[in-house]
């Protein structure tokens, strides 16, 4: 479900049947990076509005997180979001980014990190694009398909 | 000058009724039109959707085929992608089944449960579907899988209208 009002009612009225939280991290920055953080933040917001669309029933797409690139404080106001998630009932909290820098504070975000890079949508064919981003899109499934079955057990 | 004069009188009758029925027109034309619309569009062929799929190439096992279209949503026009599961049934009538399914809106795909197989499953909370998209009892969703409706045309498929089960 999309954070739009309407899907957030329909998300009110079966609240027992989401348990997942997709929060998108998307980084922005004015200087040399300006077009890289551009491409990103394309990739994942058609990335996650397909993610979104599968899986409907389950999960919860968050408006992304955003942040310059040299922030400093990124982890602790993520941690944030993804606290405030799980006190809110979310059983899966998972963040989606292209940005390398998350990496490294993977073992913070206790392996909810989807990390995959960014293709630079604007340099294909819409068919080609389409294609490429589906089968990210199956992979991605895959991550949340395996971390709901462990759950069950 | 001409034999058959005009009175004043009648010259004012004739301009009155000649400027009272334009006005009586121009006012009823739009009603009229009106009035008859949903005969006149009525026949637009129901909006019906080329596919990539050749109709011959279809067969009993149900196959994903996509399909894009314009989309007005909200405020902006955009090209959406959808999706149906397509089959042959023996009798060469071909099923179109929507892949939404009708608990929360996830994506069902045929298949991919190991343990039902040849069952449309969904992913989010394992509903399951038999092949005529038809839910299974005991599992979330509590209706069928909706319908396109097809058309064949130049051996190529279309799928129209979004129909519940049963009516298409």
């Amino acid at each position: 479900m999309r954070w739009t009002a309407k899907e957030l009612d329909m998300y009110s009225q079966s609240k027992e049947y989401v348990d997942t939280v997709l929060i998108p991290l998307v980084p922005l920055s004015f200087g040399g990076e300006m077009k890289q953080t551009g491409s990103m933040n394309e990739f994942l917001t058609i990335l996650s509005l397909e993610i979104e669309k599968q899986m409907k029933g389950r999960i919860l797409l968050m408006p992304s997180l955003q942040y310059l690139h040299n922030e400093k404080d990124k982890v602790e106001r993520l941690k944030h979001w993804a606290n405030e998630a799980k006190e809110n009932n979310f059983k899966h909290v998972f963040f989606l980014t292209s940005d390398y820098e998350w990496k490294k504070d993977e073992r913070e975000l206790e392996n909810h990190l989807i990390w995959i890079p960014a293709i630079p949508l604007e340099n294909l064919e819409i068919d080609q694009a389409r294609g490429m981003i589906g089968q990210q899109v199956l992979q991605i499934l895959d991550i949340f398909t395996y971390n709901w079955k462990n759950e069950k057990k | 000058m001409s034999k058959h004069n005009v009175s004043r009188r009648q010259f004012l009758n004739y301009t009155l009724t000649g400027v009272g029925g334009f006005m009586a027109a121009g006012m009823l034309m739009p009603m009229v039109r009106f009035a008859i619309d949903p005969v006149l569009s009525a026949d637009k062929g129901g909006d019906y959707i080329a596919t990539k799929q050749k109709v011959s190439e279809l067969t009993a096992e149900p196959t994903r085929v996509d399909f894009s279209f314009k989309q007005v949503d909200g405020w902006y026009e955009s090209e959406e992608t959808n999706t149906a599961w397509v089959y042959k049934m023996d009798d060469g009538k071909i099923i179109a089944l929507s892949p939404i399914c009708k608990h929360l809106g996830c994506t069902v795909a045929w298949n991919t449960d190991k343990a039902n197989p040849n069952q449309f499953f969904c992913p989010c909370h394992y509903g399951r579907y038999t092949k005529d998209g038809v839910n299974v009892k005991g599992t979330p969703p509590i209706s069928p899988l909706d319908v396109y409706e097809t058309k064949e045309k130049d051996g190529i498929l279309y799928l129209g209208r979004l129909k519940p089960h049963g009516e298409a």
